[in-house]
């Protein structure tokens, strides 16, 4: 598949109001073609929000959003075709089984690859014939992934796609998406699972109260996180170690500290005279970049 | 009511049913108070309307013999008095929504719960397998006493008699009751809670139909006790004030009860008795978003279809012995000669068709209002998501709802006439000029169902606006001439501006006036529908 060189997505500055409450506070957003761009943030950060002025169900009050060199709100039909969406409820026709829920959402966007729809039914171990309301949350689940995945689009809208999967099915969803994202199409995932996150996405962007906090690759993250030291050593230290963070010394004098990336080796001339007899030097995971970000200190990495 | 199932407590009943009334009693309170309005009004507006015992003899031989009136009110015992002018106007009509408000509320509180998942939270909880149910009857009940209370305090104090109102109010009572228990049992049969409403609404609609076929058809006396409003009827408020009918009202909602509790014990949570199906692996008709809103209203669509036949078929045989009842009362003759038109079966006919045009702007209403319910419940965004237009998916909606309405009108419309006809003994009444009168009433519906969809499509949040054009046009067609209203009023209606296509010029231009106003409802709604943000819960 070509890409034009523009982006997929380009949001700035962002806003929409719900009566005096901003969902989304001078949100930007990029998002670049073939990419997988993780979305992240807390319950209630604006995610769903942010999703569906792309999708053009929201008019946004302010900023200008561009998605896939259109107006999400005015060429609507246009831009539909060229995408697929999945949402983290889904709520499917009551008296509908979930093949005709797939062959609708299919048939209305005007692409629906036979052979995917098989293939993807028989991956996700779906049973077509169920209507809407037997199926549990991860089955609904699997209904909405099996019609987007079987569309074929240049961009997956993906908003927390695999809430109520079970492992395998989780395990399933990756393959197929890094053969969508190995196909060269556009990803944006909204989602909670951070290994998902961490094997799937190129870039990350982390929202917070309506704003993109922080966005980057997963190494320029952890790049700006400080890195994690587990040590036991033999003297108790006396004086502060002042180029330590976050230090913690328990009665084993195991030694738990944090240390920013560019001082790892002052951080070593300063241990070494304690002598260790352990140490354990780990990166910062998608994990403790998002406690950093959701915790109230977030202000201090950005 | 007593706990049905008492070796087994109901645990956990007392905790739930006080924050269940806490969340409900908004829901509940309009109910309860439009139904005291409209009997306390009653009273009210007798003695400004009929103020001297002329106007009250004058009401008496034409309203209160006029077989279409006792379709709707029941049997008129006594216009003299204000409080059997009351019994009249406001018995079958509150009893019919107090049925109503406690068929929504035992069904919101029970299966609407299990749907939603909500329920499944509080199953999990310390509550006994019955103590939902036990619940939403309970709520019901209090609802019900509530409003039997209000209802005798509001209308005593606007001047009814106590005796009278108490009879009266307790019928309202005694029908929340027992449609409670239709609920309670709908709840149990039916797979979903849409459906579940539908039935227990479908039943509560054929009694009172039923009852207003009775009434005004020349049937013997005990026919009446046939049926459940049959039985609040007897009670014949301000003339007899007979209670006893009462307790079979009574007895009848506790045996439902009781019959709700022994179904629930054999049924899984969230399923019906009919076990679902398993659907089509591919989508047929449904694979396009006409035929999915065809789909989605198929069921109601054919209930409603019967429903019409069957309405155009009773009130058809009414039709037909119109001669005996004028031969009979011949004031009533003048009046239903007056509405003008060549024959008196004719004028009777155009009158039903007005109510069943009610009937079918309620039944449209509820189709419009179907596209907020599934917008609420997030079907409509991955619909809007793929290449569907807005405008394409408002006018899926709305075609089903100008097409149902139309066909329902012409079935009921065309069943109505040709049993009139069959039965017309003078060949006065002409079959064509029935059926045409059936489809120039069709755009009177349009323009109340066309206000639905500029409200669903531009300012949702004021839905209920849709269902006061339908209770304003009922009050202005079918109560307001009792009420001597001005002109101007009265045109507020848009079954005044129909044609009367048995005349010898029809006013053709009425039915201009009325398609422009179909053409700026559903201009306003589209248009809004495409400016506005996609709700969500």
């Amino acid at each position: 598949m070509t890409h034009s060189p523009e982006p997929a997505i380009v949001i700035e500055g962002l806003t929409k109001r719900f009566g005096s409450f901003p969902a989304l506070d001078g949100l930007d957003l990029t998002v670049a073609p073939g990419e997988v761009h993780g979305f992240l943030g807390p319950n209630g950060a604006g995610k769903s929000t942010t999703i569906r002025v792309l999708l053009g169900l929201l008019r946004p009050n302010a900023g200008t959003v561009r998605l896939l060199g259109g107006d999400p709100w005015r060429d609507v039909v246009a831009l539909h075709r060229r995408l697929a969406y999945v949402p983290g409820d889904v709520v499917l026709w009551p008296g509908l089984s979930g093949g005709e829920a797939i062959d609708l959402l299919g048939n209305l966007r005007g692409s629906l690859d036979e052979r995917r729809r098989a293939h993807l039914i028989e991956r996700f171990e779906l049973d077509p014939t169920k209507k809407g309301r037997q199926y549990s949350k991860g089955n609904r689940q699997k209904v909405a992934i099996v019609a987007a995945l079987a569309a074929d689009v240049e961009l997956l809208i993906l908003d927390e796609p695999t809430s109520g999967l079970d492992p395998l099915m989780e395990a399933v969803f990756q393959d197929e998406i890094a053969k969508e994202k190995a196909q060269g199409r556009t990803i944006l995932l909204s989602s909670h699972i951070m290994s998902e996150v961490e094997a799937l996405a190129d870039r990350v962007s982390i929202i917070r109260a309506g704003r993109v906090v922080q966005t980057g690759t997963l190494d320029d993250l952890r790049g700006q996180t400080r890195l994690t030291i587990s040590a036991t050593l033999s003297h108790v230290p006396h004086e502060r170690l002042d180029v330590l963070h976050d230090v913690h010394v328990d009665e084993h004098r195991r030694l738990t500290a944090t240390v920013e990336p560019a001082r790892i080796n002052d951080a070593m001339a300063a241990l070494t005279p304690l002598g260790m007899t352990a140490l354990t030097v780990s990166p910062a995971s998608l994990e403790d970049l998002f406690l950093r970000q959701y915790g109230d200190t977030g202000g201090e990495a950005r | 009511m007593t706990p049905p199932v008492r070796t087994s407590p109901l645990t956990g009943t007392r905790p739930l049913l006080k924050v269940s009334l806490h969340q409900d009693a908004r829901l509940i309170a309009p109910w309860v108070v439009l139904i005291s309005v409209l009997s306390a009004s009653s009273i009210l507006a007798y003695a400004w309307v009929f103020p001297d015992a002329d106007d009250r003899r004058a009401l008496a031989a034409t309203l209160g013999a006029n077989p279409a009136l006792s379709l709707v009110f029941g049997p008129a015992r006594d216009l003299s008095i204000a409080d059997g002018f009351n019994a009249w106007r406001a018995g079958q009509l509150g009893a019919f929504f107090a049925g109503l408000m406690a068929i929504l509320i035992v069904v919101r509180n029970s299966r609407a719960n299990e749907d939603s998942g909500q329920a499944e939270l509080i199953a999990s909880g310390v509550i006994a397998r019955h103590s939902r149910l036990a619940v939403a009857v309970f709520m019901a009940a209090i609802a019900a006493v509530a409003l039997g209370v209000f209802c005798f305090v509001v209308t005593v104090l606007c001047g009814g008699g106590v005796t009278p109102t108490l009879i009266l109010s307790a019928t309202f009572t005694a029908s929340a009751l027992m449609f409670a228990g239709v609920a309670a049992v709908t709840s149990q049969l039916a797979s979903e809670a849409r459906a579940a409403s539908s039935m227990a609404v479908g039943t509560l609609g054929v009694c009172y139909v039923l009852r207003g076929y009775i009434d005004s058809s020349d049937y013997p006396d005990w026919v009446t006790w046939l049926t459940p409003l049959g039985w609040l009827e007897e009670t014949r408020p301000a003339t007899e004030n007979d209670p006893w009918p009462l307790l079979l009202a009574l007895a009848f909602a506790i045996l439902l009860v009781l019959a709700a509790f022994a179904l629930q014990g054999h049924r899984d949570f969230g399923q019906g008795m009919v076990a679902t199906r398993p659907g089509r692996a591919r989508a047929g008709l449904s694979g396009n978003a006409w035929g999915l809103a065809f789909r989605l209203h198929r069921g109601l669509l054919a209930a409603w279809l019967v429903g019409f036949a069957g309405l155009g078929l009773l009130f058809g045989n009414i039709a037909g012995s119109i001669g005996e009842l004028i031969a009979e009362n011949p004031a009533i003759g003048a009046v239903l000669a007056a509405s003008g038109g060549s024959s008196l079966t004719f004028a009777f006919v155009s009158t039903i068709l007005q109510i069943i045009a009610i009937i079918a702007a309620a039944m449209g209403v509820q189709i419009v209002l179907r596209i907020h319910a599934e917008e609420m419940d997030v079907r409509v965004d991955p619909l809007l998501a793929t290449a569907l237009r807005r405008p394409t998916y408002l006018a899926t909606n709305a075609l089903v709802a100008f097409g149902a309405t139309a066909v329902g009108m012409l079935v009921a419309g065309i069943a109505l006439t040709l049993v009139a006809w069959l039965q017309d003994n003078d060949g006065s009444f002409s079959l064509v000029e029935g059926i045409g009168q059936a489809i120039v009433t069709i755009p009177g519906v349009w323009v109340l169902v066309a206000l639905a969809i500029a409200v669903v499509g531009a300012a949702p949040a004021k839905r209920l606006a849709a269902w006061a054009g339908v209770i304003l046009t009922f009050g202005l067609t079918i109560l307001g001439p009792t009420f001597n209203l001005w002109d101007w009023v009265l045109d507020i209606s848009p079954l005044r501006h129909l044609p009367n296509v048995s005349s010898l010029s029809p006013e053709w231009s009425g039915l201009l006036s009325l398609a422009g106003f179909i053409v700026v409802f559903t201009t306003i709604g589209f248009a809004g529908f495409r400016r506005r943000d996609i709700a969500r819960t």
